[in-house]
């Protein structure tokens, strides 16, 4: 075994580089050791391993392949480390002793930073896209060049902000790349006075704006005012490009803190900032005609990929630098966003943040729950949808205003005085308490882990139920109250028990749906599916009915009138709109699970059987989690195949539950005048109810006759009820 | 498993010869095809964990001597169910639309039944049409959307195939 030591190579092509070699020192000596491992090798043959107490074969998974760029992060790619990349002129200070140059690096610089970010919000880590940047990376060297050093700082100051509040809603674990700042700088001194540096800044060029605006006809300026850079007739061009990319940075900040303020009490600023971010980001796309043209020289390839505004490559940025900090593997190479999705990504933030600030802050859950739906169909991304969690739930209460059990006894339709009764310190208001806090905080996730938190939240639904009603019968079980106090308790309890049950079903319901949007289920499992669907439909449409009856007697008790007039009478007997739209959606389906089960029935290769299990199995998996909460009761394997096995085209031509479904919608389309969302929604039952109708007659009358019918499913109309298209083939 | 290839190479069913891991020569091979067709950087000993420890459960499949797919597969105990896991699925391009990867995966699948396992699972890419077809037509359901999965921001399905249970309840 040779002693003498060996200076590492740094660079890739075999020169040994002296300034990139870790020298020996006192206490530690370089020495070959190839001989020692051609030796190993040779002392095992083909498929023999070492073993040893901790490494067997399922630990030797991770090993590493010393210099296979796959696989060791530790490989010098361009420079040993930040420090070595600064010393070879990798982010020099200033960038270019042309100050046209310079600023022109400068603005690509910010440009390039933007794509970073929304390539780091959109699931890359932080390392790799934002702190891939030098400058970043020593703050402090760019104290020389204002402009650089100011949104460096700002930069700085955002991300930490970010990063606290998709922290704080801790409901991100599937992106939980998001939070991991590996050690990289987060925390400046002085940040909290990036605003102030900034606004210096931004004061310099908006002088340096107006003065070459007076003087495009003098020669000298006015004031002892230095331009911007060297070309006069470049000078107008480069502070406004410039002007707008600082601006929005510090609107963008703003929109931050102010959302942050508790209570929503920043909101109404911080729409005012989202408006301004938005005026900015529209400056900034025009600033690119200009950026584009100012030099002879034009950028090579497609314009629309590159991440700068000018179409350069930008100065001062290595992703690999980082790269030993998301060791052991090294980072998957990534693209970050070009320059123009990034501004679509940032003006889609900013719509979907101003869509929260607009929120009035609802004390009613339901209207609550609607919302926080809706919001959710535009697909909001984390950042988005971590500043709704954190509005809606802080301190443990609803806004950080109101405490839960008054949010649920409003909900539970109870009269306002009871909100502050003593029952609420009972350990299962509590929990239900708790509960509700966190329907709220899953409903703000993305749909694939919301929908796996749903369904594991099930059997807490259920359990809180079954421990409230052993406690009401416990209390109350044989007794014929007779103390006022004892009759609220009483009422308090009723009330809370079907609204936990209305919910249970709707948290149900809403499993069920975003299976379609998740495209979970395949074409052969949707009549289980919908008839599914048709038995929790049922029962939530049953628990509203109720509730609405119970909250109509709540609030006569509470009205002024001493009689019943005859409108009031009448609309008593009539099912509130609320429910009718329930059964419009339970009549598609049904249709959808008639129509489905016939088809299956009749054409035998509609549906193939498995080699391996049956339908069976198939019904068990999806509905596991329901079913063992039993939700429904009664539902099973067998009662789904007792509803659908006699299922034929000739008894599908006896009913049509789309006719039924187009009626409903088309009465109680008057009732929701004043909900456009509601009114949309109904308008696409209609369309779904139509085409479905018209496929349901063509394939009862041919469907045995024509064997080259060909069936298929769309979601064109609406999300969750297939649209039935049929084509002859 | 993509649909038409560009050239398809002429070959009968029959063929095809399906092969159990017989030992250390048939490693190079299943490594070669898994390191052509799929970017995940593997060293050697994560093949040797799953061939060395479940031989049975990986196949190969010639064509006069060249070998043109491979399935690779373990089984174990997971939170109280004896479940399989299908690794990698490989088989070359001209050689797809042939249901080759079909007939791999049924024979690794019928091993795990045999040996007992309650259910098979497994993860692909919300966008690998093929492989969700393929696995679809075996009684796979899609059981979870995981979301961001991949790298690249493309979802992954979790796939499980629930074996009906040994004795039917009458």
């Amino acid at each position: 075994m040779a002693d003498k030591p060996v200076y590492e190579e740094a660079s890739i092509d075999g020169q040994p580089s002296k300034l990139a070699s870790i020298p020996a020192s006192d206490t530690t000596v370089w020495a070959d050791a190839s001989p020692l491992l051609q030796a190993a090798c040779a002392g095992l043959r083909d498929g023999e391993l070492i073993h040893g107490d901790n490494f067997n074969l399922f630990a030797a998974m991770s090993a590493l392949e010393i210099m296979d760029p796959k696989m060791d992060s530790g490989i010098v790619c361009t420079y040993y480390s930040i420090d070595e990349a600064i010393e070879n002129g990798a982010a020099p200070i200033p960038i270019s002793l042309d100050s046209t140059i310079d600023v022109c690096r400068t603005i690509d610089i910010m440009d390039h930073l933007l794509a970073c970010e929304a390539a780091w919000h959109k699931g890359h880590s932080v390392a790799q896209t934002v702190f891939s940047c030098i400058y970043l990376l020593r703050l402090d060297r760019t104290a020389p060049h204002a402009l650089l050093h100011s949104y460096c700082r700002i930069i700085r100051a955002t991300c930490k902000a970010v990063v606290s509040v998709v922290s704080d809603a801790r409901t991100h674990e599937e992106e939980d790349l998001f939070t991991l700042t590996y050690g990289l700088p987060l925390n400046g001194d002085g940040d909290d006075k990036c605003l102030s540096i900034l606004n210096a800044v931004e004061e310099t060029i908006s002088r340096q704006l107006r003065a070459c605006k007076a003087t495009s006809s003098k020669r000298r300026l006015p004031e002892d005012l230095e331009p911007l850079q060297s070309n006069p007739n470049l000078e107008e061009g480069f502070c406004k490009a410039l002007l707008c990319r600082l601006r929005f940075r510090k609107h963008f900040f703003h929109v931050l803190s102010c959302m942050k303020r508790p209570q929503g009490r920043g909101l109404e600023s911080a729409r005012k900032n989202i408006a301004s971010c938005l005026t900015e980001l529209e400056s900034i796309l025009k600033s690119a005609d200009f950026l584009r043209s100012c030099f002879d020289e034009s950028c090579e390839g497609d314009i629309d990929d590159k991440t700068t505004a000018s179409g350069f490559e930008p100065i001062g940025f290595d992703a690999m630098l980082n790269s030993r900090l998301s060791a052991p593997t090294p980072p998957r190479a990534i693209k970050i966003l070009s320059w123009k999705k990034a501004v679509e990504y940032f003006v889609k933030l900013l719509h979907d943040l101003d869509v929260i600030c607009s929120y009035s802050l609802d004390p009613h859950l339901e209207s609550l729950l609607r919302f926080v739906v809706q919001f959710q169909k535009s697909q909001p991304d984390l950042v988005a949808r971590s500043h709704l969690q954190l509005l809606l739930v802080q301190d443990g209460k609803l806004y950080g205003r109101d405490p839960f059990f008054a949010v649920i006894n409003k909900a539970a339709a109870l009269p306002e005085a009871t909100k502050n009764h003593d029952i609420q310190k009972n350990e299962s208001f509590l929990q239900l308490g708790m509960l509700v806090m966190n329907l709220l905080k899953i409903l703000c996730t993305n749909a694939a882990w919301q929908r796996r938190k749903l369904g594991k939240f099930l059997q807490d639904w259920r359990v809180i139920y079954v421990q409230l009603e052993l406690a009401f019968r416990n209390e109350y079980g044989e007794v014929s109250s007779s103390s006022n106090d004892e009759n609220t308790c009483m009422k308090i309890f009723q009330h809370i028990l079907l609204w936990v049950e209305e919910q249970t079903f709707w948290i149900a319901f809403r499993f069920l749906i975003l299976g379609f949007e998740l495209e979970l289920y395949s074409t052969g499992e949707y009549c289980m599916v919908y008839w599914y669907l048709y038995a929790v439909l049922i029962k939530l449409a049953e628990k509203t009915h109720l509730m609405m009856a119970v909250s109509h007697d709540t609030a006569k008790r509470k009205g002024k009138k001493k009689k019943d007039s005859p409108k009031d009478l009448a609309r008593e007997s009539r099912i509130p709109p609320a429910v009718l739209f329930l059964q419009c959606y339970i009549c598609l389906a049904e249709g959808l699970t008639m129509m489905l089960a016939a088809l299956r029935n009749e054409i035998p290769v509609f549906h193939g059987p498995s080699p391996f299990n049956t339908e069976q199995e198939k019904f068990v998996q999806h509905f596991e989690l329901l079913q063992r909460a039993c939700i429904p009761d009664h539902v099973s394997y067998l009662s789904y195949k007792e509803s659908t096995t006699h299922a034929r085209f000739s008894t599908l031509a006896m009913y049509n539950y789309f006719k039924d479904a187009q009626r409903i919608a088309k009465e109680v389309k008057s009732s929701f005048s004043n909900d456009p969302e509601r009114l949309a929604e109904l308008r696409k039952l209609e369309q779904v109810a139509e085409h479905n109708s018209v496929a349901q007659n063509v394939i009862c009358r041919l469907g045995a006759l024509d064997p080259s019918l060909k069936v298929s499913f769309e979601f064109s109309h609406h999300p969750f009820f297939a649209t039935v298209v049929v084509k002859r083939s | 498993m993509e649909a038409k290839p560009e050239e398809k190479a002429e070959i009968e069913a029959p063929e095809i010869e399906y092969v159990s891991y017989g030992g250390e020569h048939h490693l190079p091979l299943i490594m070669n095809l898994v390191d052509q067709e799929l970017s995940e950087p593997y060293s050697i000993f994560t093949y040797r964990y799953f061939v060395y420890l479940w031989p049975q459960l990986s196949f190969l499949a010639f064509h006069k001597g060249k070998c043109v797919g491979t399935v690779v597969c373990k089984m174990g105990e997971h939170r109280n169910t004896f479940r399989g896991y299908i690794a990698m699925l490989v088989v070359i391009k001209p050689y797809r639309g042939r249901g080759i990867a079909t007939e791999l995966v049924t024979r690794s699948i019928r091993m795990m039944m045999e040996s007992g396992c309650e259910e098979v699972t497994l993860e692909a890419e919300v966008t690998n049409k093929g492989a969700l077809a393929l696995y679809g037509r075996l009684g796979f359901i899609r059981a979870k959307r995981l979301f961001h999965y991949y790298l690249n921001g493309v979802d992954a399905f979790r796939l499980k195939l629930l074996f009906p249970p040994p004795r039917q309840v009458l």
